[in-house]
């Protein structure tokens, strides 16, 4: 029996971060279909945020931002790092550019070929 | 100075400024990113000259008003300076070549170079690896915008599967930086550096995430078919994009993270940067699609650049040389090669034939060609030589293998394109419009590598001992290309003029450099008088034959290595242009080419090996080599190639008989002794006499006899004239290697003397007989006949030149053959003498059919009207004819002086020969050639006078006053037996001249195209494919590490 008393927020995030990677990247190589390629990627990319967080959270500490609840002073000690969550803000605005582009490039291409099956786009080789 | 966080700022800015713009104002946007690009470029150079005239070190710049880890920093140093010049000005000169194609994009084509060009520039300065991920992502976003942008076949998906790839390993670039923030609480590369952590299981693991990733973004082989099948599909502009643009800043990343891991990554790039170094250049010569060529190329290449990285630690003080020459040969040279694929616009390598109608562009071809391969005087010529000689002394002898073998795959396909560009089929298309947006990059980029070879020579370290004189001499000619032959001719020969005359007192103590001297300089003066007759331009011949000349000369000056090694190139670089004129020389050049740069490899390795362990790279340094097994062997073969002995004398007499009347006598007469003369040298550093008990050296005078065996037997069987020449050179050779094996005073003479002969000889000979295909145009001598009467003084050349080249009393070809006598009795050599002996005797069999099949017989009829040799042919005859006879007469001038040298030097102290005024003896008999001369004078004299007055009552007979057997001829053909002269012969000792040898290199050559074809198969055009590739590589490498 799993003993969920002892299970902290930053294991759990870290250990679903790394399973939906393992199972993101699973996708990208066994989906045929290039719209679930990419939503296997959108699973990737979350699974990582999910990591960076994890990273940086610091048990029993408040969010990281300066308001009546934390004093100014002390705010280094009462807080989680601020950085990893500060990455991820900028992951996922990189995550959200590239998703978009995968999916203009799918369109592009089922209109050339009329298939999203990425086994169709094999002409260029060796 | 302008800060360079202004030029990020300003790139932003207008990118997102020129995104405003209306289809309409379209010129107005473009000329705002020009100037926008221009402002980056402009702080660069900048920053660049002013690193370059200070000694000032990388200056910090903090942003946000806060220092790291609490903002991010950038450094600008000489190599972020110098990097981000080069990523601007291929930005600025990209937007110059995508004018058309940008404006039917609009606006937002120039605002995602831009952003392209921003990220880059953040991606080299930028200190912090989290800033660097954002930057790679956006120069990554901004790159494949650009390919979306495209309309060619297959873009989409090739811009997919990378895009697919990139995302997979951005993400292990992520998760590896956020676990190094983890373990090191900071991002910020100096900081984690300064704080010296303990590596741990968890550290390690994350910094290897970070090392595989920037390393995957360097498409290292074999994990690089994304990259690959966008190169095929991408616009070339693109393509250039991403050769000299993202990668150049991956590399800088690279090399800025290099520090934070442990000492085995660089081990790790040393062998990641060889493997894709020789696995991607041995895959390529099966690829016949030009711009996928140039991503195996480029994956290559890159692949070496991150081995110097690897490097970096051994090469020292020397490292930023090395990189520069060669990333700035990679960079100029590949994107330059992309952006002319671009004005070809077919892709397969034939249609590059389509260069000659613009020769200017050809001659940039070549240029990017050799800067690609390491020939001088390029900057990677001088990159490559400072790596292997770096490497060895740090004893890496494995992988200079690696770097040389991977170079020579490079050469077996980037020649092969240059043939087919030079001498390929014209293509019966209209030829593209070359517009100024295309011209301008490509000429630029072109003039920048030949700044930029003056710049890496004068870097490196005994770079300014070579003498540039002749190179702008060359460099000259180019720029005078426009000027009739005949002006040009004259410039070429009064350099060589007045060479001669300022290199002579230099040389003259030295007798055995100066026959060479002699033979390059008064050989080259005499085969460019030939030259005279040619009308018109004669475009890009006489920079060619020069270069030749100049490479041969510099062999003969060179006091070190790197001296050596560079004539040695120029001289093949020259001399493969030079055969490739020929009508028919496509394919015998590109043998040429692949026999002399395997051959000049051995050599380089030879000469690395020796430097090992010892200061300096003068040429005494052979001497106390500590490989003298290896050094010797390898160089030995390496001027062997050269030389063509037997095995490595394919490529020979097709590039000598189909080059050009007047190349032939270059390269057969005087270039082959620049093989000899390497073979001398090398011979004087084995120590003479000692040399003797040398195994390599009897192995070498058996290899010379059968040459000179199976090189004459050739000949015999020939019909062409100018292929029995050549076969006959390869057993002249034979002799002369034979010769030198001796390794005794006497057998050495007779070694200078077979080589002045043939000097002498052959070049006369394929001047007569050249002279003679100009007017009859064909070789084949059964197709002549009779021409005596119409070509007098060509005949009595020839006649000359067979008496020599036969050894007869009393030219000098009996000189020869008495020293050569004299050495093998002294020698004991007696079986490999008869070997050599019996050669001779067949000599006389191709002499006779020369002589007899071309001039005597009957005359035909179409020849009827042919005229004597153009006179400019007819002059350098005469003077070989002179040539021949005072060395015939007066042999003491020149031997006697080099038997001093030999014997008075350490060398060969024993058993001279002994010289009384013109009379040479030895132990065994004596000689003297002007007494023969005077016998034979006298003889003849006196057999003539008889004869004439015996026939002159004598009637002279018409052509065909004879009958047989009761019927009278009509045609010439009928009376005159000349094809298959020698066909009994044939049928007895004809399977000695099978060609086996050509078969076996052919099975070579099939089974590694074979290999090739079939290994590249990996890349199988699956995206899914590619991303298990790049997992497993991952895999992998991380199974080998822990």
């Amino acid at each position: 029996m799993i003993n969920f008393n002892s299970l902290n927020i930053e294991t759990v995030s870290m250990g679903i971060g790394v399973i939906l990677f393992v199972l993101g990247v699973w996708g990208i190589v066994s989906q045929k279909n290039i719209i679930k390629i990419i939503i296997s990627f959108t699973i990737v990319d979350t699974s990582i945020h999910l990591i960076l967080v994890s990273i940086g959270y610091i048990r029993g500490k408040s969010a990281p931002i300066i308001d009546a609840a934390i004093n100014k002073e002390n705010a280094a000690n009462e807080v989680v790092d601020p950085l990893p969550q500060a990455l991820v803000l900028t992951a996922i605005v990189i995550g959200l550019g590239i998703t978009a582009l995968m999916l203009s490039y799918a369109l592009r291409m089922y209109k050339e070929n009329k298939s999203l099956d990425i086994n169709k786009f094999k002409a260029l080789k060796w | 100075m302008v800060s360079p966080i202004s030029s990020i700022a300003v790139l932003l800015g207008s990118a997102f400024l020129v995104g405003l713009f209306k289809k309409t104002s379209y010129s107005f946007a473009q000329m705002l990113s020009l100037l926008a690009i221009a402002f980056p470029l402009f702080v660069s150079a900048q920053w660049l000259i002013h690193f370059i005239g200070t000694s000032d070190g990388a200056v910090m710049l903090y942003t946000a008003g806060a220092k790291p880890p609490f903002s991010v920093s950038l450094q600008i140093g000489m190599a972020e300076a110098f990097l981000t010049l080069a990523v601007n000005l291929l930005g600025l000169l990209s937007i110059i070549y995508l004018m058309k194609p940008f404006k039917e994009l609009g606006v937002k084509a120039l605002a995602l170079l831009l952003i392209l060009v921003m990220g880059l520039n953040v991606i080299i300065l930028s200190r912090d690896i989290f800033n660097i991920f954002v930057f790679l992502e956006i120069a990554s976003i901004a790159l494949v915008g650009l390919i979306l942008l495209g309309k060619r076949k297959h873009t989409y998906s090739a811009g997919f599967k990378y895009l697919i790839a990139v995302a997979i390993i951005s993400s292990f670039l992520l998760v590896g930086i956020a676990f190094v923030y983890y373990f090191g609480s900071t991002l910020n590369i100096d900081d984690f550096v300064a704080q010296n952590l303990i590596v741990t299981k968890g550290l390690s693991t994350a910094l290897f995430l970070l090392f595989i990733a920037v390393l995957l973004e360097l498409k290292p082989f074999p994990a690089n078919g994304w990259a690959l099948d966008l190169y095929e599909a991408a616009h070339p502009g693109v393509g250039a994009l991403i050769s000299g643009g993202t990668a150049t800043a991956s590399l800088y990343v690279l090399y800025k993270i290099l520090p934070m891991g442990a000492d085995y990554w660089s081990d790790v790039l040393i062998w990641v940067g060889l493997i894709s170094f020789l696995g991607s250049n041995i895959l390529g010569i099966s690829q016949k699609n030009a711009n996928r060529l140039l991503g195996y190329s480029s994956i290559g290449q890159i692949g070496l650049l991150v081995a110097v990285i690897g490097f970096s630690d051994q090469l020292g003080s020397h490292f930023e040389a090395i990189f520069f020459s060669l990333f700035i040969s990679h960079f100029l040279a590949k994107v330059g090669l992309f952006w002319l694929s671009g004005w070809v616009g077919k892709t397969e390598l034939t249609a590059w034939s389509i260069l000659r109608t613009k020769p200017w562009l050809l001659l940039v071809f070549g240029i990017f060609l050799f800067t690609l391969i390491g020939f001088p005087p390029f900057p990677s010529f001088f990159g490559k030589w400072q790596l292997i000689v770096d490497l060895a002394s740090e004893h890496g002898f494995n992988w200079i293998v690696i770097i040389l073998a991977g170079s020579l795959f490079e050469g077996i396909y980037l020649f092969r394109w240059l043939g087919y560009a030079i001498k390929g089929e014209k293509s019966t298309e209209n030829k593209p419009l070359l517009d100024w947006q295309t011209a301008l990059p490509i000429g630029l980029f072109a003039l920048l590598i030949i700044g930029a070879g003056y710049v890496s020579n004068q870097w490196m370290p005994n770079g300014q001992s070579i003498n540039l004189i002749p190179v702008f001499f060359i460099l000259a000619l180019f720029v005078l290309d426009f000027l009739p032959a005949w002006i040009k001719n004259t410039i070429s020969i009064a350099g060589l003029v007045v060479y001669g005359y300022l290199l002579y007192p230099e040389l003259s103590d030295d007798t055995l450099r100066l026959v060479f001297a002699v033979i390059f300089l008064g050989g080259g003066i005499l085969t460019l008088i030939a030259g005279y007759s040619v009308k018109g331009k004669r475009a890009g011949f006489f920079p060619f034959a020069l270069m030749m000349f100049a490479g041969l000369i510099g062999l003969v000056e060179a006091d070190n290595l790197l001296q050596f090694f560079f004539a040695w190139e120029l001289m093949t670089l020259g001399s493969y242009v030079l055969i490739i004129r020929g009508k028919r020389s496509m394919l015998h050049a590109y043998n040429y080419m692949l026999f002399s740069l395997g051959g000049a490899y051995l050599i380089f390795m030879g000469m690395a090996m020796a430097t090992a362990g010892q200061s300096g790279i003068s040429l005494e340094i052979l001497r106390t080599t500590a490989f003298p097994g290896w050094t010797y062997a390898l160089m030995a073969i390496g001027f062997l190639t050269k030389t063509a002995a037997l095995g490595f004398h394919i490529w020979l007499p097709g590039a000598h008989a189909e080059a050009e009347s007047d190349v032939s006598p270059m390269v057969s007469g005087i270039l082959l002794k620049g093989g000899v003369f390497g073979l001398i040298v090398l011979f004087l550093a084995m120590g003479g006499e000692q040399a003797q008990a040398n195994p390599l050296v009897y192995v070498l005078g058996w290899l010379g006899a059968i040459t000179a065996l199976i090189g004459n037997l050739i000949a015999v069987f020939q019909e062409d004239a100018k292929k029995l020449l050549a076969y006959s050179s390869i057993g002249n050779l034979g002799y002369v290697l034979f010769a030198l094996a001796f390794m005794s005073n006497i057998g050495w003479m007779t070694a200078i003397t077979y080589s002045l002969n043939h000097f002498l000889f052959k070049t006369l000979l394929f001047l007569a007989i050249g002279g003679v295909v100009l007017r009859v145009k064909t070789h084949n001598m059964h197709e002549m006949g009779g021409l005596i009467k119409q070509m007098p003084l060509s005949f009595i050349a020839v006649l000359i030149g067979i008496i020599t080249l036969a050894g007869i009393p009393p030219l000098s070809g009996y000189a020869g053959k008495w020293l050569f006598y004299n050495a093998v009795i002294a020698q004991g050599w007696y079986f490999q003498g008869a070997i050599v002996f019996f050669a001779g005797t067949i000599a006389f069999l191709y002499c006779f059919k020369l002589i007899y099949a071309v001039f005597l017989g009957q005359p035909k009829d179409k020849f009827r009207q042919v005229k004597e040799a153009p006179v400019w042919y007819i002059i350098p005859q005469i003077i070989l004819i002179i040539g021949i006879m005072v060395f015939s007469a007066r042999p003491d001038l020149i031997l006697k002086p080099v038997g001093e040298l030999l014997s008075g030097s350490a060398y060969f102290p024993t058993d001279p020969l002994n010289w009384e005024s013109v009379t040479a003896s030895t132990n065994l008999g004596y000689w003297s050639g002007y007494k023969i001369m005077l016998v034979i004078g006298v003889m003849f004299m006196v057999l003539l006078g008889w004869l004439l007055l015996m026939s002159r009552k004598a009637q002279k007979i018409k052509q065909f006053d004879i009958v047989y057997a009761g019927e009278t001829p009509f045609t010439p053909g009928t009376t005159h037996f000349s094809h298959n002269m020698f066909a009994p012969l044939y049928r007895a000792i004809g399977f000695l001249t099978l060609p086996m040898i050509t078969q076996s290199w052919n099975r070579v050559n099939s089974t590694v195209h074979d290999f090739a074809d079939s290994a590249r198969k990996i890349y199988s055009g699956n995206g899914q494919s590619y991303l298990v590739q790049i997992l497993a590589y991952v895999v992998i490498v991380y199974l080998i590490l822990f």
